[in-house]
């Protein structure tokens, strides 16, 4: 590639034909910067930059200014990476440099914080786990690094669904981890030949190995286990009438407790739930899951107004088995679905007194 | 004097030829696109390649100037190919995730979106890979381009997310594929293109009935449109494995589609990627899957395919055959008439870029 056209300072030597000509003849030295390498005292000559090992350039920019070429990487130099440079001026011998940046003191490592759902009975057609993550994690490794055992130990053939670009949260501090739904619905060949991943009245043990690397390339503090045993199947939505809303006194800020008649998706609970007053206006507060996500508490900023309340409840809520209040995992359509959402928010009427 | 300077080789190789004052790159605006990630890829009319950006949640149109070239004069045979752009991205292979390859059609040129680093601060680049196996960055400091950005209920700030599983461009339009984190929902939405701010498109939920009896949402997990008896149909396989069709004309605001099962795929199977093509006067479609290596599938008469509703087989519907040379393929597209280009991991070693013979 040409290079002549791209700077003012290239001009210059363009112009100054004589090797060396604007710098003295001084041997060529290489500087090494974060951001930048230096080859002091050349003019003209070719500079390679590569990562050790490898003779495929790397990107970037190469100017040349009144003492030396300068080449800036495209993307800064990564610690850890060794780099090699190489530069030969015309008629003269190679010069050579190789380096490696030092790593930055090691954090502490990241650890398995949680998964979900937490409690240890869980229903034959659970549809997904969370794991989260107390630092971003390495994409492209959860399904070599995850894995579920049956009871005596022996690992269970494909049981999640494998999405290349795996399901993180922005942050990637949070993994969801999808059972196949071809093991779960009814009449999909992956069932058929296989039988569901899960299977009622049998025990199971999500296992997470330790060397799964976080966004640095370490592995994990440790692995973490998850040991489970396998109920029937949850084929009933969630219903909001169903759950007992205990709401708190006027004049306090003790929070509205909704216990719900089952666990549901703990995620989505910190989101699908609101509390409005009279006028439809959004209560702010504070949400406090617990009882492995059978309850859910509000504290609100600050203390409730005697008055009328609802609780609004977004129809994607889901249980475990990825029931919604809008409509079941799977309809049954011999069998019509009795009870089907027709809005988006149902609200749950509640008064403080 | 001549300076020559080797580090320049891949770095500015790309498009410095002006810009066509053309249909759908007009709207375009010249800028540097904010792209978070750069996930699938497509290319649409007039070198314009749409990324999905599932972290940023949105698709940009970028317009890459890359139209003049025959695709039937190009192989593209780069082996190694993952090492080679890590080092061009001055990292080790293990840090490089390629996430996409599209072929520009106007031209044979692959692009590839790959991410620096596996973490969420990972930068995305836009490769380009010529028929002299020569890589260079799209650049995008100063490109013309357009963004449309995906709704997203919870708004900014939660841990809900989507993942873009694919998307591809047809007749002024956009379609995307996606599947959230948290609730499960098939989520096929269709932006118009040129975007407008004020219009995300529609989404549109799609389903599925097992035997005529189980209705289930069907995230779509790949797909490719393909015209048959003068209608657009999207081919899609769902995440739960089914091959299925539906009209793209269905995609319509508040519209329940419920995709016809063509072709059941079986188990132990992952769908990876979907191409349409021509062999001896005839439709089919080829697909790369993780487990039952490349699939060749007959499109022939897939109109008249009323579905797959009863207990079946494992060679029911659609008949297809596996091609056996062919393992490791991680993503497909079709380069000319006659070839498709594959980028294939042999075993634990490299990924190389191929050109194949359309089987």
């Amino acid at each position: 590639m040409n290079f002549l056209a791209r700077t003012a300072a290239i001009a210059c030597i363009a112009v100054a034909a004589v090797p060396l000509a604007c710098s003295g003849a001084s041997a060529p030295q290489i500087i090494v910067r974060e951001d930048r390498i230096r080859v002091s005292g050349a003019v003209d000559g070719t500079l390679t930059v590569t990562v050790a090992g490898s003779d495929v350039p790397l990107f970037g920019e190469a100017t040349a200014d009144g003492s030396g070429l300068v080449f800036v990487p495209r993307f800064p130099l990564k610690p850890g990476v060794a780099y090699r440079v190489s530069f030969q001026a015309p008629g003269a011998g190679r010069v050579e440099k190789s380096f490696t940046l030092p790593l930055p003191p090691p954090s502490p490592p990241t650890t398995i914080l949680g998964v979900f759902p937490s409690r240890d009975t869980l229903p034959e057609n659970l549809l997904k786990f969370y794991l989260h993550f107390s630092a971003p994690m390495s994409r492209r490794e959860a399904y070599q690094r995850v894995r579920l055992l049956d009871g005596a130990g022996k690992p269970v053939e494909l049981p999640f669904l494998e999405i290349g670009e795996e399901l993180w949260n922005r942050e990637a501090t949070r993994l969801t981890l999808l059972f196949d739904p071809g093991r779960i619905k009814r009449g999909l060949k992956p069932r058929e030949d296989s039988g569901p991943a899960l299977e009622e009245g049998k025990s199971y043990t999500l296992v997470v190995d330790a060397g799964w690397p976080d966004a640095e390339g370490r592995p994990l503090k440790q692995g973490h286990r998850k040991s489970f045993k396998v109920v029937a199947p949850d084929e009933k939505q969630p219903d909001p009438k169903a759950w007992t809303v205990t709401a708190p006194n006027a004049g306090s800020k003790d929070p509205l407790t909704v216990d719900f008649n089952e666990p549901l998706d703990e995620a989505m609970l910190h989101r699908s739930l609101t509390v409005t007053d009279a006028a439809g206006t959004v209560v702010s507060g504070r949400i406090e899951i617990d009882r492995q996500e059978t309850r859910w508490r509000f504290h609100p900023a600050v203390a409730w107004g005697a008055g009328s309340y609802a609780l609004a409840v977004d129809v994607v809520l889901e249980d475990l088995a990825g029931n919604s209040v809008e409509r079941p995992f799977e309809v049954d359509v011999v069998r019509p679905v009795e009870r089907a959402a027709t809005s988006r928010i149902v609200r749950v009427p509640f008064t403080v007194r | 004097m001549r300076l020559k300077l080797g580090i320049l080789s891949a770095a500015f190789a790309v498009l410095a030829a002006p810009a066509f004052a053309q249909e759908l790159t007009k709207d375009l605006k010249k800028g540097a696109p904010d792209l978070k990630s750069a996930g699938p890829l497509a290319f649409g009319p007039e070198g314009i390649l749409f990324v999905g950006d599932p972290i940023g949640g949105a698709v940009f149109a970028l317009s890459t100037e890359d139209t003049k070239g025959n695709p039937e004069d190009v192989k593209l045979n780069v082996p190694a190919l993952d090492e080679k752009i890590a080092s061009a991205l001055g990292i080790a292979p293990n840090d490089l995730l390629i996430n996409d390859l599209s072929v520009n059609p106007a031209t044979g040129k692959a692009y590839l979106s790959v991410s620096r680093g596996r973490g969420p601060a990972a930068v995305p680049v836009i490769v380009v890979v010529d028929g002299a196996g020569k890589i260079s960055e799209l650049s995008l400091k100063e490109i013309a381009f357009g963004k449309a950005v995906l709704p997203n209920p919870t708004g900014e700030g939660k841990s809900r997310a989507e993942a873009i599983t694919d998307l591809a461009y047809a007749d002024g339009r956009v379609i995307v594929a996606g599947l959230s984190n948290e609730e499960f929902a098939s989520n096929l939405r269709s932006i118009p293109f040129p975007f407008k701010a004020a219009d995300p498109g529609t989404g549109v939920e799609i389903f599925h009935g097992a035997h005529g009896r189980f209705e289930t949402k069907s995230p779509v997990r790949t797909f490719a449109l393909y015209t048959v008896a003068k209608q657009q149909n999207v081919l899609a396989a769902y995440t739960c494995t089914p091959l299925v069709r539906f009209p793209l004309d269905e995609l319509k605001p508040g519209a329940k589609v419920r995709g016809t099962t063509v072709a059941e795929l079986g188990n132990r199977n992952r769908p990876l990627d979907i191409i349409v093509y021509q062999s001896g006067g005839k439709d089919y479609a080829l697909m790369a899957n993780s487990s039952r290596g490349v699939m060749k599938i007959a499109l022939e008469n897939i109109e008249a395919q009323k579905g797959i509703t009863e207990k079946i087989n494992d060679k029911a519907g659609q008949t297809y055959e596996t091609i056996g040379s062919l393992k490791g393929v991680l993503e497909l597209d079709r380069l000319n008439k006659g070839n498709a280009v594959i980028l294939v991991k042999d075993g634990g070693g490299p990924t190389n870029l191929q050109t194949i013979p359309l089987p």
